[in-house]
């Protein structure tokens, strides 16, 4: 009846639309439809929006900071009635989670749903873009917000830049099928699926790797960069003779260049028929494709393995410096459930160190913008002019041209602050080309009430999740008493808690 | 105090610390190549024939030897050529404002791009964490001088790791797009509240945003003129030469810059990486070209801009399966500038080691020469500095010569 109903209403609003249509210079007609169709599907900004009424950081806020890209407004009241633990729950069973709205946004790009053979009659700038966007749009509406921070997150991990050689007609599908079908699944699968991934194969010239003729060495990308920043860490005690080992097992697979390009196989001709020995253990000779399955074994199983990725994933959402005593507890749990990512990531959200860390960490680009535009509610495509923005500030989706993917730490993204300002600024303004947003409808819903307008210092708590300060409230009753502009206009203000050092941090 | 001392005395007062400062208006100049790049096939030892030997598709031919598709080096010595690529260089070599330092490294036995290239940017021996980036510690010994955001810049949209820990750092890509944009009749009332914002703050986005703020207002003055290179330098259109451009533009302006960062990436070559021509002979087309119009650019500046091209390591002597080379030790870097004593290619030649010995680890080329031997000695040599025992504590050079010695005071 429910979906019945919907129907329903989104007809009629389809044919009201379509009567209303016209003048708009940014979205299309189509996207224009879209967009009230799923305005009645919920993603919009509700009626009433609650804020925090404390000085400090809400619990719920937080955990929306980092287990999702923050609060689209009315996300806050939702979480707190259903409980945190039972959020986290229904957030790691992605499957259960209707994403329809979202679906009519990010699901409409073709190219992304395609093996890589039929990716390569597209070109290069239309399958980035799709991507690119599918991404982003993905990461703004979708309501498995918990599986798009983890994509994000392994994303970085097993990073491919879609710049590199043909890189781009692959990384569609490891997207699909590496990245966003393990992303909360188990770590081995996650691997074994990257080890043969056509985009791996091209990015980190597995392909390339062989042992045909007697004096043939091997090519040691991937296996150094598997061994280094896939599984057991730089200091993670491996060998330049383990490399070199690793690599020799990885001999033989191949990606089709002509007749069914893009397929991925192995070819016993090119592959080191010989003895290894990697870490301590000894692979048989003549094990053939084997010795793929045996060298991912080993590594998956390695202590520091286990130890490597509960630190990364603690520094994701934790804290830099990641708690010694909660790194421990999740490598136990890695070793315990051999890899299971669920049971990690809820240790993770669940934890008091986790609890404590509120406002710790900085956003980067890729965060700040997404961030930006669910607190505002904002009605996008993800167009280019979005994307530039992001491309600007040096995160690029995709775009990371070393295999150690974007740096998780703050330093290296404190650069950015100008285009940080420059993009709240015109984002605010609605001079972001293709990204509409109503700063006083969320200020009506958040204060239904008010007589006069709101002020930037009572619309803080909405964005950074508790009251603005004393010095945070002074600067604000400064700007606006000396500001050239005679009636004061909200979205400047909304602009500058948007540019302000409290919003940069999560 | 004389007549004449108290006059000067007064003029320092009057202008402040820039007066008299010790580095007298130099700049240092560090280009970065990312990913190791193959120096052996950039400063050819042709003279070996071991190069020959393990390099049958990659090598470079020897001056005069070209072979079909692979055009000859450029001879710069009995032993050495350049890649055809680099022939542009040849006359700043004669010149002697180029030296290459060949067997350059550091000791990281990891062979990963990211620990070496951490380990060079802040400075360290392998596993000594000193903190901070070696150009931010040498930054903060100059504490004579005013450090503003334009005086450590780096070019691109992050600042580089050897900056980290420097008073005062801007990472832009060019002068032009450093403004607020948006709303332009608020512009003033906007950044005097960020200023308020920022500057309570205690933690990370402190300096940063006070930097931001300092930046706006110090560049103003400088978007409505264009620039024009000098000497008939021409700059092309990739990252490198735009960001070369930009630093010259920086010099000429006089904001007080003293050190510039860029990345140069793409040169971990595995695959297939070329000879005379393909993928590396790509990248050091740009080098040459960006490294030439900078220098002509920077014709009235010789004396005062170093620049320093430099990579984590070299890659392997001989070349892979796949007709690339894989990673190594030892690699060549350059110093560029008026108070070089150039036309010379410095360190040893070691020759080109035994296979055998190098398929286990990242091997290539032996380490002669520790890579902070070079640093301070452009520190010390070129920019006057007396605090290398700072910016590289614990560490004694052992001199190369390619710089003047430091004039003691």
């Amino acid at each position: 009846m429910q979906s019945e109903n919907e129907l329903a209403l989104t007809r009629r609003s389809l044919l009201k639309t379509a009567a209303l249509l016209g003048g708009s210079l940014t979205l299309s007609s189509c996207e224009h439809l879209v967009s009230r169709v799923t305005e009645h599907m919920g993603e919009t900004i509700p009626d009433h929006v609650s804020v925090s009424t404390s000085p400090e950081i809400d619990p719920t806020f937080h955990l929306l900071s980092r287990a999702a890209y923050g609060a689209w407004p009315g996300d806050i009241e939702r979480v707190r009635n259903m409980g945190a633990a039972a959020w986290i729950e229904e957030q790691l069973k992605p499957e259960t989670i209707d994403d329809g709205a979202c679906r009519m946004r990010a699901g409409r790009f073709e190219s992304v749903h395609l093996d890589p053979g039929t990716s390569f009659e597209f070109k290069k700038p239309v399958l980035k873009e799709e991507l690119v966007r599918h991404t982003l749009l993905q990461s703004v509406y979708s309501k498995k917000q918990l599986l798009q921070v983890m994509c994000e997150f392994w994303t970085d991990h097993l990073n491919i830049d879609i710049n590199k050689g043909d890189c781009i007609y692959m990384k569609g599908s490891d997207d699909r099928l590496v990245i966003r079908k393990h992303a909360l699944g188990n770590f081995r699968d996650l691997i074994r699926a990257s080890a043969t991934s056509p985009a791996m194969l091209v990015y980190l010239d597995g392909n390339q790797n062989k042992k045909a003729k007697p004096e043939d060495v091997p090519n040691e990308n991937y296996g150094r960069e598997l061994l280094e920043l896939h599984t057991l860490g730089v200091n993670g005690g491996y060998s330049q003779k383990d490399v070199y080992e690793a690599a020799r097992c990885l001999t033989g697979w191949r990606v089709k260049d002509k007749w069914e390009r893009g397929k991925v196989y192995f070819d016993p001709e090119m592959h080191d028929k010989g003895e290894k020995c990697v870490l301590g253990q000894t692979i048989p000779a003549g094990g053939g494709e084997k010795d793929l399955e045996q060298l991912v074994d080993i590594v998956c199983k390695h202590p520091s393995t286990a130890r490597h990725i509960a630190t990364k994933m603690v520094r994701r959402f934790v804290s830099e410096s990641p708690p010694t005593r909660l790194v421990d507890e999740i490598s136990q749990i890695f070793i315990a459930t051999k890899g299971d990512i669920k049971p990690m990531v809820r240790a993770i959200l669940l934890s008091q160190e986790f609890k404590d860390s509120s406002g710790q960490k900085i956003k980067r680009p890729f965060q700040y913008i997404v961030t930006c535009l669910r607190s505002l509610g904002a009605d996008t495509y993800a167009h280019q002019e979005l994307v530039q923005y992001l491309v600007r500030m040096g995160q690029g989706p995709f775009q990371y041209p070393t295999p150690d993917g974007y740096p998780d730490e703050a330093k290296p993204w404190l650069g950015t602050l100008l285009w940080r300002w420059n993009f709240a600024l015109a984002l605010v303004t609605n001079k972001v080309p293709s990204v509409n947003v109503s700063v006083e409808k969320l200020a009506k819903a958040i204060y239904p009430n008010a007589e006069s307008e709101v002020s930037p210092a009572q619309l803080m708590p909405h964005f950074v999740g508790r009251l603005a300060s004393e010095h945070e409230i002074k600067t604000f009753q400064k700007y606006v008493s000396r500001s050239n502009s005679k009636d004061l206009k909200l979205p400047e203000l909304v602009g500058l808690i948007l540019s302000s050092p409290a919003f940069q941090r999560c | 105090m004389s007549k004449v001392g108290r006059r000067s005395f007064l003029k320092q007062l009057t202008f402040g610390t820039e007066k008299a400062a010790p580095n007298n208006g130099k700049v240092l100049v560090c280009i970065f190549l990312r990913g190791g790049a193959d120096t052996l096939n950039m400063f050819v030892p042709y003279a070996d024939h071991d190069y020959y030997k393990q390099r049958p598709t990659i090598a470079i031919p020897a001056p005069n030897k070209s072979r079909p598709n692979a055009e000859a080096s450029v001879k710069l010595n009995d032993l050495y050529a350049l890649h055809p690529r680099l022939k542009s260089l040849l006359p700043i070599f004669k010149s002697e404002r180029l030296a290459v330092i060949q067997s350059v490294g550091s000791d990281n036995p990891t062979g990963s791009h990211f620990d070496t290239q951490d380990q060079i940017e802040h400075g360290e021996a392998y596993g000594k964490i000193i903190g901070g980036g070696w150009i931010g510690r040498h930054l903060r010994a100059q504490s004579s001088i005013h450090q503003t955001p334009l005086s450590a810049v780096s070019i691109g949209t992050s600042v580089c790791e050897s900056l980290s820990g420097a008073p005062s750092v801007s990472a832009l890509d060019s002068i032009n797009e450093v403004q607020l944009k948006a709303v332009p009749s608020e512009s003033t009332a906007i950044v005097g509240a960020l200023a308020s914002l920022y500057g309570a703050e205690v933690g990370l986005l402190s300096q940063p945003g006070r930097d931001t703020i300092q930046l706006l207002s110090k560049v103003q003055h400088l978007h409505s003129d264009p620039y024009i290179p000098e000497n008939g330098a021409h700059y092309g259109d990739d990252q490198l030469s735009k960001g070369l451009k930009e630093i010259a533009r920086l010099v000429k302006a006089n904001v007080g810059l003293q050190v510039a960062c860029i990345d140069f990436g793409g040169w971990d070559t595995h695959f297939f990486q070329g000879s005379s021509e393909g993928l590396q002979a790509d990248n050091i087309t740009q080098l040459g070209k960006a490294l030439t119009a900078f220098d002509a650019d920077m014709i009235k500046y010789h004396s005062k801009v170093t620049t320093i091209v430099m990579t984590e390591f070299g890659r392997r002597t001989y070349e892979n399966g796949s007709l690339g080379t894989d990673h190594g030790q030892g690699s060549a870097m350059i110093i560029i500038g008026g108070g070089v004593h150039g036309g010379k290619v410095y360190g040893e030649w070691t020759g080109i080691t035994d296979q055998e010995t190098d398929l286990l680890g990242p091997s290539g080329l032996r380490v002669k020469h520790d890579y902070r031997a070079v640093l301070a000695e452009v520190l010390t040599g070129m920019l006057n500095s007396r605090d290398t025992d700072k910016v590289f504590p614990g560490f004694k050079p052992s001199p190369i010569g390619f710089a003047p010695s430091a004039k003691l005071l």
